[in-house]
């Protein structure tokens, strides 16, 4: 009882040591607000269709306007061609945004952290096995194989598009997991577990898993980051899921219905807001490098 | 070398350079070129194959038909022909007068290579001509510049659709058929030959062909056309060369188009770009009518789209005029048949209009009210007992089965943005109706492999961007005899009436006796709604005001009339 307190205690003092170096770095910060501002609009999409049905993203029209028009007060940014409102479907942007970009990046996690932490632990042929695959995957061009797919099978939905962008982008995990794997089966505790009779699973899932973790999550915002650019690239060129709001979509729209170079009140914010949400992720991922990476750190904060 | 030596020795090389210098600045001064922006390289120049739109507006400059349509009247009119055709209704002949015509390479046309280009396409049966060849017993040629066409019996669309398809020389083609006809499959050897330089007797011949970046044709100086009068317009051409540039996209295009690196967008243009090109001095929009079609079709095989009153609910839901006003922007018009309302002649006034006028609550009432009627249900029905519209449970059909999801096949949004914004507000109005209906834009090749190749489908968005203005394809699009794979009649409609109507309207010579046996086919149709017609975008074009000449028709500027009286301005 006493030792479960204090290894808690220690964890909280671990995390709250590790919050206090990323609430320092500059980078972390705006990173993070920003991020904190996106997770706001996200919330936030669920509140103009209460207000009027004509402010539902895909299939609310305002039934005085026929054209893109301008913001104005009853349109904060505007309408699209069909006199949908161009703020709802930012706002609802904003919540497929997460939605693509965490869940592809958790799935890729867990692909990526079990699949290093196999190959690493297991060594030999099944490590050569997985990294060859692994290398095989990462050498392919995820983009265009997603566009075929999706040429081939019809637009795809947006869970298939979050499968098939987390079932390629786990590679570059697995490879920093296995590394970190390998070294932490030569020490001591992992020997010591061994020779006390702990079985493979509960080695790698009990003092190996939660060493890796860090450096796992540490990767998953990077790769949130790609997978939003993925999905957005992917809905610009019109292979998105046709029955989501995201702001690829919106883009698409912009450009397809010729109001690329007319409306920027349409085209900008969904463009600005990939932009920033994806620095925001990069930059909390650099901030969180160097919480974990005591090397990255400038001297003074260096524990 | 020293300084005089190397100035002499240049001044030697300009000497003898400045002609070469001169000569391309004279010719480049003097020649006019029309430079036309074009969507995407032409799939092949192979006659027999082009079935793209742009290979087939690189094929129109080259290659020529007997008779084409009057701009004005929109009626055939000679072209290759001298006159107009003469019938023989004893022999059920047709005889044609071709007029002195060179081919390119400046040996003449006369009617031998057309009765080798009717005898090759029925031969061959060679797809999307041999149907409007069969009918043809025989064709002779009776002397060197007249033809004379035997029909099995009469056919009223054989002027209109028969006769404006176009004439192969017998010199090009002979070699490649007799070499085809030794292959296995003579058809796919004959539709797979490599044609780099074709041989025609139109304004303009192909020069060069720069594949991924454009096609440069120049004036044919054997054109029958110079400097005639056809269809009261004296005919040029009045450039000497044409150069088809290729662009990915429609924004890269226009901005050519204002920067005047090219004159003519040969390109149905998006109705948001019209307010920035109105906006520039040195570009003309034209707006033209256009003989179209874009609908939904419902796989009528399958339950439960084969009952005609679910067809008609969703008929009555689908708003027409949200298309038209909000997706197509006004520049476009509802059809509530399968023929255009433009075709005054042939479309019938009298027919169902499902929905107009009516609210998006009033559609609901009414298609529920029809399916209620006709034995649907609902555990939450779309309207209550108060008769409020409210969020339905999924709809239970007649046989007391819930109904499965649907889907609604599209084109993707890259494609037709249009189109594929149609089926979603379709898939959000069926649900309404508690109708799980789902809109799936998909590649239009896949698209058609399952509609048109498989008959794996359940509902589709389609659309024709050039109907013939001869009606007869109601006839291909619903007559029972092409619901095959690969047929015309994609929904898989079957109605003993449609057909016996249909078939007689082939034969009817007399034109009232057509038109009421027309009419009577689009109502049989517009009552079973195999298709629902839903809108007919208008043709949006723009030009350089660099020239001048451009002739507004049916469909647009982008027309052989444009292309051979289309001068530079002074």
């Amino acid at each position: 009882m006493l030792k479960a307190l204090a290894r808690k205690s220690h964890t909280l003092e671990r995390f709250l040591e590790g919050w206090s170096l990323f609430y320092e770095n500059t980078v972390g910060r705006i990173g993070l607000f920003l991020l904190l501002f996106f997770a706001l609009m996200a919330v936030c999409s669920y509140i103009p269709p209460l207000i009027d049905p004509m402010y539902h993203p895909m299939t609310g029209v305002d039934p005085e306007v026929f054209r893109s028009t301008p913001p104005s007060p009853t349109h904060w940014l505007g309408t699209d061609n069909i006199g949908r409102d161009l703020l709802s479907q930012l706002l609802t942007g904003a919540r497929i945004a997460f939605l693509v970009g965490i869940t592809a990046a958790f799935m890729s996690i867990v692909f990526g952290t079990l699949i290093g932490m196999i190959a690493g632990y297991a060594g030999k042929v099944l490590d050569s096995l997985l990294m060859r695959f692994a290398d095989m995957i990462m050498v392919m061009p995820s983009l265009l194989v997603v566009l075929l797919l999706s040429s081939l099978f019809g637009q795809l939905n947006i869970w298939i598009i979050v499968l098939l962008i987390s079932l390629f982008r786990w590679p570059g995990i697995a490879r920093v997991i296995r590394a970190q794997t390998l070294s932490l089966k030569q020490r001591p505790f992992i020997d010591m577990a061994r020779v006390a009779g702990a079985s493979h699973l509960r080695i790698v899932f009990r003092h190996i898993l939660p060493n890796v973790l860090p450096m796992a999550l540490l990767y998953m915002t990077f790769r949130v980051t790609s997978a939003i650019i993925v999905e957005a690239a992917l809905a610009f060129l019109g292979f998105g899921d046709p029955n989501t709001v995201s702001w690829g979509m919106m883009l698409q729209w912009v450009w397809k219905t010729g109001h690329m170079f007319q409306a920027p009140y349409w085209l900008l914010p969904p463009g600005i807001c990939i932009s920033l949400i994806t620095l925001s992720f990069y930059m909390m991922g650099r901030a969180m490098e160097e919480v974990l990476d005591p090397r990255l750190r400038k001297e003074e904060q260096r524990i | 070398m020293n300084q005089p030596a190397r100035l002499v020795q240049g001044f030697v090389f300009f000497v003898l350079l400045l002609p070469l210098f001169l000569s391309t600045g004279w010719a480049k001064e003097n020649e006019t070129t029309l430079k036309i922006g074009i969507s995407e390289e032409p799939r092949t120049l192979n006659i027999w194959l082009a079935s793209d739109a742009n290979s087939r507006k690189a094929l129109s400059l080259i290659y020529q038909p007997l008779y084409t349509r009057n701009p004005d009247t929109m009626r055939i009119t000679p072209w290759l022909a001298e006159s107009m055709p003469v019938y023989d209704p004893r022999e059920i002949s047709y005889t044609v007068r071709l007029r002195p015509a060179k081919w390119a390479d400046g040996s003449e046309v006369t009617a031998d290579d057309v009765v080798f280009t009717v005898n090759l396409i029925q031969e061959f049966e060679v797809p999307r001509y041999y149907s409007k060849w069969d009918f043809v017993r025989k064709v002779e040629a009776v002397d060197k510049r007249t033809v004379k066409f035997y029909l099995k019996e009469p056919k009223a669309i054989f002027t209109t659709r028969t006769l404006v398809n176009y004439i192969v020389s017998r010199k090009e083609w002979e070699p490649l058929a007799e070499k085809a006809k030794t292959k296995e499959k003579p058809l796919t050897a004959l539709v797979n030959t490599k044609v780099e330089s074709p041989l025609g007797c139109g304004p303009f011949a192909l020069e060069d062909w720069k594949e991924g970046t454009s096609l440069h044709f120049t004036r044919n100086e054997h054109f029958f056309g110079q400097n005639q009068t056809l269809a009261q317009r004296k005919l040029g051409p009045h450039v000497d060369k044409i150069l088809f540039k290729i662009y990915g996209t429609a924004d890269v295009a226009i901005l050519a188009l204002k920067k005047g690196n090219i004159d003519f967008l040969w390109w149905g243009i998006q109705p948001g770009y019209i307010p920035d090109l109105k906006k520039d001095e040195d570009v003309r929009v034209f707006l033209s009518e256009k003989s179209a079609l874009y609908f939904m079709g419902y796989n009528v095989r399958k339950k439960p789209f084969s009952d005609r009153y679910l067809r008609q609910a969703t008929a009555i839901v689908t708003d027409k005029d949200f298309f038209v006003k909000r997706v197509l922007q006004g520049y476009a018009s509802r059809m509530d048949s399968i023929v255009p309302a433009e075709n005054t002649f042939w479309h019938a006034d009298d027919l169902p209009h499902y929905g107009q006028g009516l609210s998006r609550d009033e559609r609901i009432k009414k298609a529920t009210a029809l399916l209620a009627e006709n034995g649907y249900s609902w555990k939450t029905p779309p309207v209550d007992e108060d008769g409020n519209v409210g969020s339905p449970s999924d709809i239970i059909l007649p046989s007391g089965q819930p109904m499965q999801k649907f889907v609604i096949l599209t084109p993707p949004a890259d494609y037709d943005p249009n189109r594929a914004t149609c089926g979603l507000m379709i898939q959000e109005w069926l649900n309404d109706l508690g109708i799980p209906a789902i809109a799936r834009p998909m590649s239009f090749g896949a698209l058609l492999q399952k509609v048109k190749g498989e008959h794996d489908f359940d509902a589709f968005i389609l659309g024709y961007g050039r109907l013939s203005l001869d009606p007869d394809y109601l006839r291909s699009f619903f007559h029972s005899r092409n619901d095959k794979s690969r047929g015309w009649n994609m929904s898989g409609y079957h109605n003993p009436e449609f057909d016996r109507l249909a078939t007689k309207s082939v034969s009817a010579m007399d034109p009232d006796k057509r038109q009421e046996l027309i009419h009577r086919m689009q109502e049989i149709v517009m009552r079973d709604l195999p298709y629902i017609p839903l809108y007919k975008p208008q043709e949006i074009e723009a030009a350089n005001m660099k020239f001048s000449g451009w002739e507004q028709m049916v469909g647009g500027i982008g027309n052989l009339w444009s292309i051979c009286q289309v001068k530079p301005n002074e």
